[in-house]
């Protein structure tokens, strides 16, 4: 009983280490560029687009733990980190194709309100990155899936944080050459120096 | 023109900080003068300079910059190098300050950023403190008395030996000024009893931290009692209170968000404090529950208004679509799937981020109608 | 001659917008683009280098290969392949780069491989425009270029700021800014760098505007 609790809570240590001292946004820097353009685009929603990526890492980090024996069983064992990208964009693919398609069953009519944002969530860096560090770090299963959720969600919060922050930042004070991305970078360093805070190093990369 | 009640705040808070730079100098000598000094005339320069270069009238009343200057400057230890204040100081008022848009604007508080930014560049000159009534270089900061905080013994396990009558005075190795527990709860009370601060979130940040070190002992053995006071009296808990989360500008305005952003300091500050790798996690939580004020307004006045639509029960019509037969909706979808997905993409050479802006003057008459407004339906209650 | 310039870029300016893209479009300092490796990694001259050798041989080369293979293909497929294709040319580059290199490319750790799925070098967005084998060649060669620039002026920056010292020669005996080296630090300077950039942009607007104005003038007097 004491083992499966303290297994518990070694997880939990691991979903909050991933979710804020290995902030995927504000120490990491993954997936900003397509965070912001989701911001910056009216179209997209937040909560469709940071569910849709919490789903996406999911299953690629599972099919990627399960795809890497075959690389070696193929004889490309050597090879593991060359080929790491391809397979894990392969089954970024792989799970946005049958996200895709139970959604359009699913949702229907429905269905138009949703695509655009989970599309843009599809492949970006925030899951090829986490998921390439959970293999790097010889993750097993179950560590890789709670890292790949601590991460998704401290994404989801570092996006909230920013978007809150947009609403701070853009007005007519601010000097001209610094509206737009600029001072969006700057509120977001600020940010991130205050979760630097927590680590007081550079994490390993 | 500042908005009168931050002109007023920023007096009132400069005054206070006489007494603390007084005693400053009498434990530490000259230097801190001259540190207070270098701070203040830096921030005015860097002031100066940005209404040049932005072709703007200078508002001689806007001292949330000096203000904020030497505040940070009060926090660190007497033989820190001048440069590290001066560096410091132009980076948190040009990037903290006049990048977002200057006075009654800027987002994160500017003393707690600056705190931050020396703490992180420049660790060893920052968490070091001084024995008071030695002898310290004018110039250099040199000293031959200089040891690790009070603050930074705790970080690392250890257990500070000082009587509690000592850490109340500030009678030991510690900061230029914001040590002096005593001394600066005297100024509070008096900043409180003259309506010159509100009380909501000093009292309630102290009130959170106060439990949170009580109910949970950092190190292991200490007692309940032994642990609220050595967290209490040292980092500086007590100067952050008063000076930094009392600031108008950065924290929320009506008092139901203030109490939940002084708990939510008060907790994110302890955090910071004990899993943090830095002294002074406190200043480092504080840039991060300034992003939230905001949200935390908005969520105590959706509460006020559902209140009111309650009261009201007006009948929310209810509009219910018109079925559509299921066969012609799965055909359209089938068909227009690929096409959504195609359509789902951008165009990245037209993305441009979005460079809009709003009319910040307006958005302040209309928090100033809306305070007036509060206080006037206040009136009528009473 | 010079005149003649000015006036034809006034007219042609969104054009000229697209074709600048070291300058005037830049893909990191006006688009954001590729701001994951350049925030962390970037911290020395050395790492801006590796990086620049990765995208040089990954952006133009994976344009080609995609224009060839998906020429025909509808738009949904097209996107997938796009990053697939990036991938499979990146594990070559990778390995080519590691064989010649050594241990040194592993010093970028996560950031090298994530460059398969950014949007630099993913043209995954693409909608409107079908591009000719030429265009995407030299499309790519510009965008390359652009990140260039960018890519060592940062690590430029930093490195200096961070350091004190540049390509590992010490200039200064301190270093003048730590923070520079960290997360935080890269995001700051990218964004102060950024800035300037957008004023150097909007100045250079400016010029070309009133040399156009007065060429007009003059052409309109000779009439």
């Amino acid at each position: 009983m004491n083992d499966i609790i303290e297994m518990l809570i070694s997880y939990f240590g691991l979903a909050l280490v991933a979710a804020g001292t290995q902030n995927a946004v504000f120490t990491r820097a993954l997936g900003i560029s397509s965070g912001l353009r989701m911001l910056h685009d009216s179209k997209k929603s937040t909560s469709y687009f940071c569910a849709a990526l919490t789903v996406f890492q999911l299953m690629t980090v599972v099919i990627v733990y399960f795809a890497m024996p075959l690389v070696d069983i193929a004889g490309f064992g050597a090879y593991r980190r060359f080929v790491l990208p391809a397979i894990v964009v392969a089954a970024c693919t792989v799970s946005y194709i049958v996200v895709i398609v139970l959604l359009s069953i699913i949702l229907g009519n429905r269905f138009k309100d949703v695509v655009r944002s989970v599309t843009s969530a599809s492949i970006n860096s925030a899951i090829v990155g986490t998921v390439i560090l959970t293999v790097y770090q010889g993750m097993n299963l179950a560590e890789s899936v709670v890292f790949a959720l601590g991460s998704s969600i401290g994404y989801f919060l570092a996006i909230i944080l920013i978007s809150e922050g947009e609403r701070k930042i853009a007005h007519d004070r601010v000097p001209e050459a610094f509206r737009g991305l600029p001072i969006t970078l700057i509120y977001i360093s600020i940010l991130a120096l205050g979760i630097y805070g927590l680590i007081g190093h550079m994490v390993a990369f | 023109m500042t908005n009168l009640r931050r002109r007023n705040h920023d007096k009132y808070m400069m005054i206070a900080l006489l007494p603390l730079i007084f005693c400053g100098t009498v434990l530490y000598g000259p230097r801190v003068l001259l540190l207070n000094a270098v701070a203040l005339v830096t921030a005015r320069i860097v002031d100066v300079m940005v209404s040049m270069v932005r072709k703007q009238d200078f508002d001689g009343h806007d001292n949330s910059s000096i203000l904020s200057a030497i505040i940070f400057c009060l926090m660190l230890p007497v033989s820190v190098p001048v440069y590290v204040v001066a560096v410091t100081v132009v980076i948190t008022i040009l990037v903290g300050k006049h990048l977002f848009g200057g006075k009654d604007v800027y987002p994160f508080n500017l003393a707690a950023l600056a705190m931050c930014c020396a703490a992180v560049n420049w660790p060893d000159a920052v968490f070091s403190a001084v024995k008071p009534f030695t002898k310290v270089d004018f110039f250099s900061g040199r000293t031959a008395f200089a040891t690790a905080s009070n603050a930074s013994l705790l970080k690392d396990g250890a257990v500070p030996a000082y009587d509690t009558f000592q850490l109340l005075l500030g009678n030991y190795p510690a900061s230029m000024g914001a040590d002096f527990v005593i001394l600066i709860t005297v100024l509070g009370l008096y900043l409180m009893f003259k309506k010159r601060i509100t009380w909501h979130v000093p009292v309630t940040f102290l009130a959170t931290c106060g439990v949170i070190a009580f109910v949970f002992p950092r190190i292991y053995g200490f007692s309940h009692f032994d642990s609220f006071l050595l967290e209490m009296l040292n980092g500086q808990v007590f100067f952050i209170a008063l000076f930094m989360l009392s600031e108008p500008t950065t924290t929320p305005h009506t008092p139901k968000a203030k109490i939940i952003f002084g708990i939510l300091c008060g907790v994110m500050g302890m955090l910071f404090r004990y899993y943090g790798s830095f002294e002074i996690g406190t200043c480092f939580a504080l840039l991060i529950v300034n992003t939230m004020d905001g949200y935390i307004e908005r969520m105590v006045s959706r509460k006020d208004r559902v209140k009111v639509e309650k009261d009201e029960s007006v009948p929310q019509p209810e509009t219910a679509e018109p079925p559509q037969p299921q066969e012609a909706a799965a055909s359209t979808r089938r068909a227009g799937t690929m096409k959504l997905i195609s359509e789902a993409e951008d165009n990245l050479d037209d993305v441009i981020y979005s460079t809009r802006t709003i009319d910040i003057n307006e958005i302040l008459k209309l928090e100033e109608q809306q305070k007036q407004q509060r206080k006037a339906g206040k009136k009528n209650e009473k | 001659m010079k005149n003649k310039d000015y006036s034809y870029l006034y007219s042609n300016w969104e054009d000229t917008v697209r074709r600048r893209k070291v300058f005037l479009s830049n893909p990191v300092f006006v688009k954001g683009l590729a701001l994951a490796p350049l925030v962390v990694a970037a911290t020395t001259v050395h790492n801006g280098i590796l990086l620049c050798i990765a995208v040089f041989f990954l952006l133009t080369p994976t344009r080609i290969v995609t224009n060839l293979i998906t020429r025909r293909m509808s738009m949904p497929l097209k996107t997938f392949f796009y990053p697939f294709i990036s991938a499979i040319v990146f594990s070559f580059v990778y390995y080519y780069m590691y064989k010649l290199l050594g241990a040194t490319v592993l010093v970028l750790g996560v950031y090298l491989p994530i460059m398969v799925v950014d949007p630099l070098i993913v043209k995954n967005f693409e909608k409107t425009r079908k591009e000719s084998l030429l265009y995407s060649i030299i499309n790519g060669l510009r965008n390359t270029a652009g990140f260039i620039v960018a890519c060592i002026i940062i690590s430029a920056v930093r490195e200096f700021l961070g350091y004190g010292t540049l390509l590992g020669v010490k200039l200064i005996g301190f270093a003048p800014l730590p923070m520079a080296h960290n997360t935080f630090g890269g995001f700051l300077i990218i964004a102060l760098l950024s800035a300037l950039w957008a004023q150097l942009i909007k100045n250079y607007k400016y010029k070309v505007e009133v040399e156009a104005m007065h060429d007009e003038r003059y052409n309109r007097d000779a009439d």
